[in-house]
């Protein structure tokens, strides 16, 4: 009896949550994956009124769609890898901030080298590293499967940073979102931005089809649908789709304590001189609960998330290759998800000039997850004291624009909010 | 990789596709018949090993097993032990070969007859060793000449709760008593249904006699409460319920048994069809989640036909002439000449076959509500132990789809892929949302469709 | 203990197959899961997520519980799964057992 008046109470509470689109916000913040939610919870943590709008399901995008990797030393060297130094600590500490179990697993992890053309580019990048100060040392193989017994024989080098780690990523998206509702942010799924009204080059309000939210400032955290909300107000932003596909085996008895890239995909990801013909790089992470997540590709193919035939192929080609016990393994289940790619691998954050209030906070391709605090923390920086800690200059929308054609872009964006 | 031309290929060897094989084979076409079970049959045509049956086969079941014959006889290459993945590159099949190895086979037309599953209503302790499904037991006696254990208590819904009773007294098992959801109402007014499905009538009417004969008890309206064990089935619990699928407070029973066979109505498996791209609908008549067919069969993607089971639940004799139809049908698209009567004759067929499954389907139907009973810390999803209360919880807090809980919850990201857990996912989120099932936007299905051997991929 | 085997059959050839390194009787053309009830063990596995023991439900290879080793392969179907003679089959039942 009590449990058919529980559903019935159910059902008229969410009708009415479901009128309460607010009038306005202080700030709008367009997407429902790790970066958008994070910037939510960052935001109403300093109490600032925040509402969230996600065209979907919360986190049924690429937050959804990826490994949990948070691994610093993919980061390039310089900026890149600044921001991710600056966010590691957060990591620590949110799962009980969050109050949330975001499965995180920080035993460090490893670039394995399978070949002597890779391993003279890592002890380049390494040595970069270094400079900037992260922790990170060159392995000899056997070293190696002294910390990885399953790793085979083809590892013949590794780079390991004890700093690195995995997360659930769609646990931490969900904990960033019920942590911001619980501190006063207002969310709400299925509800596309449909339209950013500017006046005088200012954001004014942003449209949804149950009305209109005034606000003043809008963030961007669209991911690969970024450049459709930069359209809204005449930007374009140069984010483009860039498909990775992951596999994923039964939950299996811990064979690996650590997350592995291998060499070929820092190669394949900065500096193409050393990768021949296609790109092979691999990932492997074993879950809390168990599974192995075997990735992965890079591929330009628009919206298109199939996985295909040759990819799985060869992931389990290759990773089988690095552990071979997966070979006893099955596989369950494969998927594909859309990363936001930018030109220089830099993600987008930040003001962005011409138009006032609209925040930039996307593009951060196969590093969302492990940016996704540090992201969040900046944009609430942004708004609370009008810039943030962090030098964002390196990130700027700007920065594909030069400055020579500036004017050009000017007159260009006048013509298009005309 | 290994790739395979073919006229037809059929996935699935139960009635439909044995029926369809055979005549496709009889107009000289090349063609195919895929199943991942080491024997033909599907989980209609039980047979042992070594020959013979454990019972002495009705009717719809003789024509059966003829067809298995016949189809040993013809030119039709029967794949066993071969498991469909993917339907790729429009209606070719991605397969993983008994021997370990990944391959495709290309027909020019496809017939999925994919048959069914079944469908459980969880309760405490369903997860204990000792609790089977009425197909476990079914299997075990029939296709192995095991007894799934000494003594045995059935429960559920529907009638083959009834064939299963009989068949475990007649092998020599202790069956302790029967219990079923159901009222004599439906039992009284199958009665009512006529001799067209006569067959299917006697069956149950001759395992009724038998069972009441040998005295034991037969409880209507009665459910299971809980399994209850150390680490395996020691006893059950049990309730009566009212018509709304309500335990009523004080009509606790307990059976003390080492096995407990449940079974609740059956559910396509349109998984295959999903991942063609096949339209699905949602139609309670036809036993829930189906894919959607033209008159001749024909799915909504252009040369895939679907018979059986996955175009509605109405059992054996509906699945054999769909068969038959798919067949005909099949030879009219490719261009040969059938007869228009013949068609008709068939469709009508057919149509009697619907008239029938919508009744049965209606009155053996689970309560929508009864699911809302279920206690919080039952597990939902028994791959990954997922509970009740948690998905409560996640509805309230607003992942009110499927896929929404599957992302917060990661019910349906175990071994079975959601076939266990889903259909019950489904019934929760309608009855507490007070929404119609058909609203309730289902699980999309991707390649693989089955967990499959790393090792097959690797050369 | 008495086999559960129904007496009227008549079956292949008796082979000989191991259960956790112990002897077991079968009989070529069963399933490993009908092999593994005849011989009394109903539990096969443990739960990854809770340690309970897991046993056989669906029997038709749906529901993936009745999960064993076989000559040193994990998480395979028993229910799907032939006898052979000699065959090494492993089954992660709780202490208890």
């Amino acid at each position: 009896m009590p449990h058919r008046l529980h559903s019935l109470n159910m059902q008229q509470e969410r009708e009415k949550m479901s009128d309460l689109l607010p009038r306005r916000a202080d700030v709008t913040v367009i997407g429902g994956g790790v970066i958008g939610s994070s910037a939510a919870y960052h935001l109403a943590v300093k109490k600032i009124d925040v509402v969230l709008l996600e065209k979907g399901d919360f986190a049924s995008g690429t937050s959804s769609a990826c490994d949990g990797l948070i691994f610093l030393q993919s980061k390039k060297p310089g900026p890149h890898l600044e921001l991710a130094m600056a966010g590691r600590s957060r990591f620590d500490d949110l799962p009980e901030e969050l109050e949330s179990d975001i499965e995180l697993r920080c035993k460090g992890g490893m670039i394995i080298i399978e070949r002597d053309s890779e391993l003279q580019a890592m002890e380049r990048f390494v040595e970069e590293q270094r400079k900037i100060g992260l922790e990170v040392s060159l392995l000899e193989g056997y070293e190696a499967r002294e910390l990885e017994p399953c790793l085979s024989d083809d590892v013949t080098a590794a780079t390991f940073c004890p700093l690195d780690g995995q997360v659930n990523p769609i646990s931490l998206t969900l904990a960033f979102l019920k942590a911001a509702k619980s501190r006063g942010a207002k969310v709400f799924s299925h509800t596309p931005a449909t339209g950013i009204e500017l006046r005088g080059g200012a954001i004014e309000g942003v449209r949804t089809l149950r009305g209109v939210i005034r606000t003043e400032t809008v963030v961007n955290a669209g991911g690969v649908y970024a450049p459709q909300i930069g359209k809204m107000v005449g930007l374009d932003i140069p984010i483009v789709p860039r498909r990775g596909q992951l596999l994923v085996t039964e939950a299996l008895p811990r064979l690996l304590s650590r997350c592995l890239i291998s060499a070929r995909y820092i190669a394949a990801k900065y500096d193409s001189g050393t990768v021949s013909g296609e790109d092979r790089g691999i990932s492997l992470e074993q879950t809390e609960n168990g599974n192995f997540l075997l990735g992965s590709t890079r591929e330009f193919v628009g919206f298109d998330r199939r996985t295909t035939q040759y990819a799985i192929q060869r992931i389990l080609s290759d990773t089988t290759r690095v552990i071979p016990r997966l070979k006893d393994a099955h596989l369950i289940r494969a998927f594909a998800g859309l990363r936001p790619y930018t030109p220089d691998g830099l993600p987008i954050l930040g003001k962005v000039r011409s138009v006032g209030g609209f925040i930039m906070a996307a593009g951060h391709e196969g590093d969302g997850i492990a940016l996704s605090s540090v992201t969040g923390q900046l944009v609430a920086e942004i708004v609370a004291d009008g810039k943030s800690g962090t030098p964002l200059e390196p990130f700027a929308l700007e920065r594909f624009f030069p400055p020579k054609q500036s004017e050009g872009r000017k007159a260009y964006e006048r013509g298009k909010k005309a | 990789m290994h790739r395979k031309k073919c006229d037809v290929a059929v996935v699935g060897t139960g009635p439909a596709g044995l029926a369809a094989a055979n005549i496709l084979a009889d107009h000289g076409l090349l063609v195919v018949i895929l199943d991942e079970n080491a024997r033909m049959g599907g989980q209609l045509l039980r047979s042992l090993p070594w020959g013979g049956a454990l019972s002495r086969p009705d009717r719809l079941r003789r024509v059966g097993f003829d067809l298995t014959d016949r189809v040993k006889d013809k030119k039709i290459e029967v794949i066993t032990r071969t498991k469909v993945l993917d339907i790729v590159e429009g209606r070719h099949l991605l397969v993983e070969e008994r021997q370990g190895r990944i391959a495709v086979v290309e027909p020019r037309v496809l017939l999925l007859a994919t048959g069914a599953r079944e469908r459980f209503m969880p309760f405490k302790g369903w997860t204990l060793p000792g609790v089977i499904s009425t197909g476990a037991a079914q299997i075990l006696m029939k296709n192995y000449g095991v007894l799934p254990s000494w003594n045995m208590l059935i429960a559920g819904m529907g009638p083959l709760l009834l064939v299963l009773a009989g068949e475990f007294l007649k092998n020599g098992g202790k069956l302790i008593s029967v219990l079923d959801m159901g009222g004599a109402r439906e039992k009284a007014l199958m009665l009512t249904q006529g001799l067209h499905h006569f067959s299917k009538l006697s069956e149950g009417f001759l395992h009724l006699a038998g069972i009441l004969t040998s005295r034991v008890p037969l409880r209507l309206r009665t459910t299971v409460v809980e399994a209850r064990g150390g680490t395996e089935l020691e006893e059950v619990v049990a309730a009566g319920i009212g018509k709304d699928g309500a335990v009523i407070e004080g009509t606790e029973m307990i059976y003390r048994t080492e096995s407990l066979a449940v079974g609740y109505g059956f559910t396509p498996n349109i998984e295959l069809a999903q991942v063609a791209g096949c339209a699905i609908d949602h139609d309670k008549t036809r036993g829930g989640w189906v894919v959607r067919v033209a008159d001749d069969l024909e799915t909504t993607v252009d040369r895939i036909f679907a018979a059986g089971e996955i175009t509605g639940i109405a059992g054996a004799s509906k699945s054999l002439h769909e068969g038959e139809m798919a067949a005909f049908a099949i030879l009219r698209k490719i261009g040969r000449h059938v007869h228009s009567d013949r068609m008709a004759r068939l469709k009508q067929k057919r149509h009697r076959h619907l008239r029938f499954a919508g009744y049965f389907n209606a009155l053996h139907g689970l309560p929508p509500r009864a699911v809302l009973s279920v206690p919080d810390e039952v597990a939902i999803c028994r791959c990954e132990d997922v509970r009740m209360g948690a998905i409560r919880s996640a509805v309230m807090e607003g992942h009110d789809t499927p896929a929404a809980l599957k992302r917060a919850l990661r019910i349906g990201m175990g071994n079975c892929q959601g076939r266990t857990c889903a259909p019950i996912v489904y019934d929760i989120l309608s009855a507490l949302a007070n929404k119609q099932e058909k609203t309730v936007s289902i699980l999309t299905a991707r390649g693989p469709v089955k967990p499959v051997a790393i090792r097959s991929f690797l050369s | 203990m008495k086999d559960l085997r129904i007496p009227s059959v008549a079956r292949g050839k008796k082979i000989k197959i191991f259960v956790n390194g112990r002897e077991v009787i079968a009989h070529e053309g069963e399933s490993v899961l009908a092999a593994l009830v005849a011989a009394g063990r109903r539990t096969l596995r443990r739960s990854h997520r809770n340690g309970e023991g897991r046993g056989a439900f669906c029997g038709m290879g749906v529901c993936y519980e009745c999960l064993v080793s076989i000559d040193g392969r994990p998480n395979m179907r028993a229910c799907m799964s032939e006898v052979e003679e000699f065959m090494e089959i492993g089954i992660d039942a709780p202490k208890e057992m």
